[in-house]
């Protein structure tokens, strides 16, 4: 599904990525998880296409195309989406308009046929219930004066809608008390299928309690220093990131 | 004899005798006259013309028109209706009432809608002290010339505590001509204490038309009235476009303005209110789209010139290619105008590096006991905006074009009907292309 090899990427003159490698196969989840500053945040921008980082090195490969020389919507388009950290307030857009602007795009590229307004509507609605959401949403603009909790419900109601091939949750738990990422937990896990993948960046263990990842890997410096089942997780709890240092200087 | 008119106006005029009006209104149109041939052309060194130069207007020769254009047809007009908008629908062709393209029927009582022209032949002295009252004296050039030429327009006056429930749609079509013409359409709105209404004034064209319009609307609010006036210059590409309006509020009256300006390569719009009875409410909003070619020019004159009112100015714009709009909005409280409330802003959206903007709101205070805000952006699209939209798959410019009607919407929610606020998103996403 997803090949990322050598990734090496600069923002201005400071690289972040410094030759990274992830493999991430058909509906498996893998969890990203590093301190402050490690890339985190870098690599979710870079896969989705955002300006603003140059790529010097190193190929990724999503269904065999090559991601980086594509526009963000024609990565969207080919069943990528990124589940913003901070979610982006769009003042005066409204959220149906939007959410049916950016499902007929996929379906339009996908060469299918565009909902009409009623099927939108009914599809809508049973997607909403999977994030325990009012669809007084529907009428608001997009992320405008939305709660953290709702934001981030926001995110993943409309991943729920995209069906991607895969998403990018980049801090999703990021901002949430316990009872608003419990309910953002069940909606992913909702949409698991062995289809879809993930790849969920957190720097806290917490949300993996949740969300059960098949694979750990730990991001320091631009790189993924170590890989492992999700025992690693429950490891990296206990001693912290500190460790990683001493094991970088040995 | 007639004064001379200034080079490049002297065909503005008719002949003056050719209207039915009654002497006092031909004596005001004679002083007007006067008064604008003594007066020398605006120039960039007048505040109020700073930015905004008359020479592609004077270079074009327009003369008055003299003949009514009666060759129009019903379906003429089918291609400048807003489907689905329900409305007593008066038409004007090249600045002229057109009954027969007109819909009034059905008036309520206390209503009494028509052309200026009918209604001078009619019932000339009702018109007396109402008619070019709001104006004062002001002696604002195009204003002037619009007096000295007066002839038709609209007439709506709602007799007291009259409720005008379905929208008033004034259609201002222009056709051209075999050269090019100016009309001068004079519009009267009274409304006696009391009264409410919906006006919806719009100035379109059929085909790209080369023309001008030199308007004059003027508003009078009885004490308790309630106007909601939308106004949507859509003039052709290939027109020049200058309106001024007169408000005058008294006690406790409520009038709400949207301007929407996409239209004409040149336009110029003043919009002077003055407050004469306290507790009343002037709400202004604004959204005009300049794009290549096109100067889009607003002035604001709002005068608290009475204690314990309100006024709201709210303009926005958006600026493409080699777009230029000016913003000179002015709120001027008097002395003993206290507790006044005025909050004036301005924001501007440049989608091109072409694109200028040229803003200036002002406040001018001369009481002590006022809340009184201004505020002015001139940004850009916001990149993180355009990429969440593009990484939900939607392309670049339909994203940008979906923000710029983000950034429309507090403007364009303000126009009461559906159906004309469908037209305005369309033809500014249109615009946006």
């Amino acid at each position: 599904m997803l090949s990322v090899t050598g990734l090496r990427a600069t923002v201005g003159d400071k690289e972040i990525l410094k030759g990274l490698d992830l493999k991430v196969g058909p509906g498996e989840i893998h969890a990203i998880m590093g301190p402050n500053g490690s890339g985190k945040s870098t690599l979710s921008h870079v896969l989705s296409g955002r300006d603003g980082y140059t790529v010097t090195a190193g190929s990724v490969l999503f269904e065999g195309q090559d991601l980086l020389t594509l526009e963000p919507e024609v990565r969207a388009q080919l069943g990528l989406f990124l589940a913003f950290q901070y979610p982006v307030e769009l003042p005066g857009v409204n959220n149906t308009y939007f959410l049916k602007a950016a499902l007929n795009s996929l379906r339009k590229a996908r060469g299918e046929p565009e909902l009409d307004a009623v099927s939108f509507l009914r599809l809508i609605k049973e997607k909403l219930k999977i994030l325990h959401l009012d669809d007084s949403l529907l009428k608001r603009a997009v992320n405008a004066g939305f709660s953290g909790g709702e934001k981030k419900r926001n995110e993943i109601f409309q991943m729920a809608l995209l069906e991607p091939k895969l998403a990018i949750l980049d801090e999703t738990d990021s901002g949430l008390d316990i009872d608003a990422l419990r309910v953002v937990a069940e909606g992913v896990n909702a949409l698991r299928s062995p289809e879809r993948s993930m790849i969920v960046v957190t720097h806290y263990q917490r949300l993996l309690d949740y969300i059960q990842p098949d694979y750990v890997h730990v991001l320091a410096r631009g790189r993924i220093i170590r890989s492992g089942g999700k025992e690693l997780a429950l490891e990296l709890e206990e001693k912290g990131y500190g460790w990683i240092d001493a094991e970088l200087a040995a | 004899m007639n004064a001379p008119l200034h080079s490049g106006l002297e065909h503005w005029l008719s002949a003056p005798d050719d209207t039915p009006a009654p002497d006092w209104l031909l004596e005001q149109r004679r002083a007007a006259r006067v008064r604008v041939s003594a007066q020398p052309l605006p120039h960039s060194k007048e505040e109020a013309w700073r930015y905004t130069s008359l020479k592609g207007l004077l270079e074009q020769d327009f003369s008055a028109i003299d003949e009514p254009l009666d060759a129009l047809q019903a379906e003429d007009l089918d291609a400048v209706l807003i489907a689905g908008l329900d409305a007593h629908r008066v038409v004007l062709v090249n600045g002229r009432f057109a009954p027969e393209l007109s819909t009034l029927d059905a008036l309520p009582a206390g209503v009494r809608i028509g052309g200026l022209r009918d209604w001078l032949d009619r019932d000339p002295e009702s018109l007396r002290g109402q008619l070019d009252t709001a104006r004062g004296e002001s002696g604002a050039f195009f204003a002037l010339l619009n007096t000295a030429g007066l002839d038709d327009g609209l007439v709506l006056w709602l007799e007291r505590g009259t409720l005008l429930e379905r929208p008033v749609e004034l259609i201002h079509l222009s056709v051209e001509l075999d050269e090019p013409r100016v009309a001068h359409p004079r519009h009267l709105v009274y409304l006696e204490a009391g009264a409410q209404a919906t006006l919806i004034e719009r100035y379109v064209s059929l085909g790209a038309s080369l023309y001008c319009t030199n308007a004059v609307v003027e508003v009078l609010l009885g004490r308790d009235a309630v106007l909601k006036h939308e106004r949507l210059q859509m003039e052709s590409r290939n027109a020049f476009h200058l309106t001024s309006l007169y408000l005058v509020q008294d006690a406790n009256s409520r009038y709400v303005g949207v301007n929407i300006g996409l239209g004409a390569r040149w336009a110029r719009t003043d919009l002077n209110t003055r407050f004469r009875g306290e507790q009343a409410e002037c709400l202004l909003h604004g959204l005009y789209l300049a794009g290549d070619g096109q100067l889009l020019d607003y002035h604001l004159d709002v005068e608290h010139a009475v204690p314990n009112c309100r006024s709201e100015e709210q303009f926005k714009g958006l600026l493409t290619g080699a777009g230029r709009a000016v913003f000179d909005g002015r709120v001027l409280v008097a002395k003993h105008a206290q507790k006044s409330d005025a909050a004036m802003s301005n924001r501007n959206l440049m989608l091109s590096e072409q694109a200028e903007i040229d803003t200036k709101p002002q406040l001018e205070i001369y009481a002590d006991d006022v809340k009184c805000s201004h505020g002015t952006t001139v940004g850009q699209i916001e990149p993180e905006m355009l990429f969440y939209l593009r990484s939900r798959g939607i392309d670049a410019a339909r994203a940008q074009r979906m923000l710029c009607l983000g950034f429309a919407a507090e403007i364009l929610d303000q126009l009461g009907a559906e159906a004309v606020r469908e037209q305005v998103a369309e033809a500014v996403a249109q615009r946006l292309g």
